[in-house]
């Protein structure tokens, strides 16, 4: 397990983080989201110890050191590879950094290609790959050596939705194994689709904790997705409903005053009635954040 | 790089040969004389000389061609020998003092008839003074090999530190701040990749100085078996052997050690570069000291008792000019040569400590704490 306990780093009179923690347990996936300059990349950097820092970080009950370098897959913000290295050349170095000896990092390069979709073989220069594929081939210099303490620093920046999908799966695969992973993400798609939980930093502050269901609980049933004949002056006039939006044509999102004014609704709406939708749930995690976010510009 | 001192040399003796052929024939003189036995008397004693040229008519169409560079005319006019020389330029110094020798002997031995001389008179008449000089051959072969080891040596320690500094510096700077720095440094400790990039780059720089010592070998074993140089190897023998000696000795560590301080400072200035593109002048200050050394040891080497030149000599950066320049000239006895050597080897190893203690955060450029916050910082969580 990865357990940060109130970590603090000043940056001259920048506050970067302060009193930061959390844990992230052996084959559980932690998201950090914030806004940029939040803290996620100085929170990445302490824990590989790339930065002093107040405050505790263990990994498996004692300080990180490089003894556990082994043991840790890190992957940076921007993707940056040696330019006149072949892809094996490239994967195998990192790899033997990492403890993995050439000859079995050899043996699974290609399954390594297939599995991403590298478009290039093995001896491939990484200056010759598209941008796309440099930065698949960095996801693989981060996995090949099957690490237990995953770090991704925006892994998901600039892939398509496909290749997005590829990299899902391999954290997913890295999870099952047991690896701890922490990684950070401007999109909370991936995020709500991948963390057992988040943390949400803003200023170098934890505003947001827990377990996806419990951060989104926080906030409430405020939302209600409907779909009716009802029109949507009509539906304003239901008690606890402060807004309505069109989704889609006689499809609406009410927002609620009062989650509790959901039953009450129910029975106006249907009046005993079959009804195609209705579903009250909490504000999304893109919500969520907007909205966190939006109360440091208030 | 490394084969470029080999080119060179090829190079030059190339545009030599080519040279030397292409312009023997318009360098020769020819030598024009009514008396046949003194034409050839001065043919036998020169060389050089153009003996198909016969007549004075010839000469000038010759010289007209640029086919020689003069002719001379050797005649005697009333028990009078005389010479003139005809040409484009001016006689050269040799041949001018072997004509005027030949012209005296031949005078002398005119005169001498002429004048009905004894054998005696004629004995003494030829007395001439004597000077000679008595040159231990010895010593005389001993300094001649110091300056030249001395030369050898400090040029090649100066050409391969101003080489390989900057390689190190801008090897080092360009990667300061980049992603795969922060992926390595959380794969093995910044102290192992400072010494293992050093480690690279001296193994390169000793590639270089492998070659160098096998082409020297090589160059030397084709002189010494070549027709044309074994008379002049023969005869240099000991002083080659002298100089060889000179350069392999304990000089030869001091050249491997000053190349190895140098490129730690090199791999220190391209890490403090503020970043990557001022790479190109990491090394200037490397270049400056190293050059400093290289100049500071000129006035000295007929000095060498001086006492700035026995503090140099234990002093890193410097003693890896003055010590080999003491060795050659036998002023540095075995304790002096051990104690340099060994500061030499501390200053190597608390440098690169210290610098492999700090290479992580001079790479990563991602904490502002300068050394001293960081020391207090490591300090107070010790515990």
């Amino acid at each position: 397990m990865l357990s940060i306990q109130h970590i603090s780093k000043h940056f001259g009179t920048v506050h970067a983080l302060n009193d930061v923690s959390f844990d992230v347990p052996d084959g559980q996936i932690l998201g950090l989201i914030g806004q940029n300059g939040a803290g996620k990349s100085t929170t990445f950097h302490s824990i590989l110890n790339f930065i002093t820092y107040d405050g505790t970080i263990t990994w498996q009950g004692h300080p990180l050191s490089a003894n556990d370098f082994d043991t840790i897959g890190y992957l940076p913000e921007e993707r940056s590879l040696m330019p006149k290295l072949t892809i094996e050349q490239q994967v195998v170095y990192l790899a033997r950094l990492k403890g993995q000896s050439a000859k079995e990092t050899r043996a699974h390069i290609d399954e390594w290609l297939q599995r991403f979709a590298v478009k290039g073989t093995r001896k491939s220069r990484i200056k010759d790959l598209s941008k796309g594929n440099q930065q698949k081939v960095q996801l693989i210099c981060t996995l090949i050596h099957h690490p237990k303490l995953l770090i991704l620093d925006e892994p998901f920046s600039g892939l398509d939705p496909v290749n997005a999908d590829l990299l899902k799966q391999a954290v997913l695969t890295a999870r099952d194994e047991g690896a701890a992973i922490i990684f950070s993400s401007h999109d909370m798609e991936h995020v709500t689709a991948l963390c057992d939980q988040l943390v949400m930093l803003r200023k170098g502050d934890v505003v947001l904790h827990g377990t996806l269901t419990e951060v989104r609980n926080q906030f409430g049933k405020t939302e209600l997705y409907v779909t009716t004949d009802w029109t949507p002056d009509r539906l304003k006039t239901l008690p606890g409903v402060a807004a309505v939006t069109v989704r889609q044509p006689r499809q609406y999102l009410l927002q609620l005053n009062d989650p509790a004014a959901g039953p009450a609704i129910f029975a106006a709406l249907t009046e005993g009635h079959y009804i195609e939708e209705f579903s009250q749930q909490p504000p999304t995690l893109d919500e969520i954040f907007r909205l966190k976010v939006g109360e440091d510009h208030a | 790089m490394i084969l470029g001192p080999f080119l060179m040399i090829g190079l030059t003796i190339g545009i030599s040969y080519v040279s030397a052929n292409s312009t023997s024939s318009s360098r020769e003189v020819a030598v024009i004389s009514d008396s046949q036995p003194l034409r050839q008397a001065f043919i036998k004693q020169n060389d050089g000389l153009n003996t198909k040229i016969t007549t004075v008519k010839a000469a000038k169409q010759a010289l007209k061609k640029d086919h020689l560079a003069g002719y001379l005319v050797l005649t005697t006019d009333n028990q009078q020998f005389k010479a003139d020389y005809h040409g484009s330029d001016s006689m050269g110094s040799s041949l001018r003092a072997q004509t005027q020798n030949f012209l005296v002997t031949y005078q002398q031995a005119a005169n001498y008839q002429q004048a009905n001389l004894t054998t005696k008179q004629r004995k003494t008449l030829a007395r001439t003074p004597t000077l000679t000089q008595h040159i231990a051959k010895k010593t005389g072969t001993a300094n001649t090999a110091k300056k030249i080891s001395f030369w050898l040596l400090v040029t090649m320690i100066y050409i391969i530190l101003i080489t390989y500094s900057s390689i190190a510096a801008q090897e080092i700077a360009s990667e300061k701040g980049t992603k795969i720095m922060e992926i390595i440094f959380s794969s093995t400790t910044a102290t192992s990749y400072f010494i293992g990039k050093i480690t690279g780059i001296l193994l390169v720089i000793l590639t270089q100085i492998v070659v160098y010592l096998l082409g020297g070998w090589a160059g030397y074993q084709f002189a010494i078996n070549n027709a044309k140089l074994k008379p002049l190897f023969t005869e240099y023998h000991s002083l080659i052997n002298a100089v060889i000696h000179n350069l392999l000795n304990m000089n030869l560590v001091y050249l491997l050690l000053g190349v190895v301080i140098y490129t730690v400072l090199s791999a220190y200035s391209g890490a403090i570069v503020a970043k990557a593109e001022d790479a190109s002048k990491a090394a200037q200050p490397v270049v400056m000291l190293s050059m400093l050394g290289f100049f500071l040891t000129f006035p000295f080497q007929s000095n060498l008792d001086a006492p700035f030149v026995k503090i140099m000599s234990y002093v890193p950066f410097f003693s890896s000019y003055f010590m080999p320049m003491r060795i050659i000239n036998g002023t540095a006895n075995g304790l002096e040569q051990g104690l340099s050597l060994a500061i030499l080897l501390a200053a190597i190893g608390l440098f690169a400590w210290y610098i492999g203690s700090q290479y992580q955060r001079l790479m990563l450029q991602t904490d502002s704490k300068s050394i001293w916050q960081q020391w207090i910082h490591d300090w107070r969580h010790q515990d």
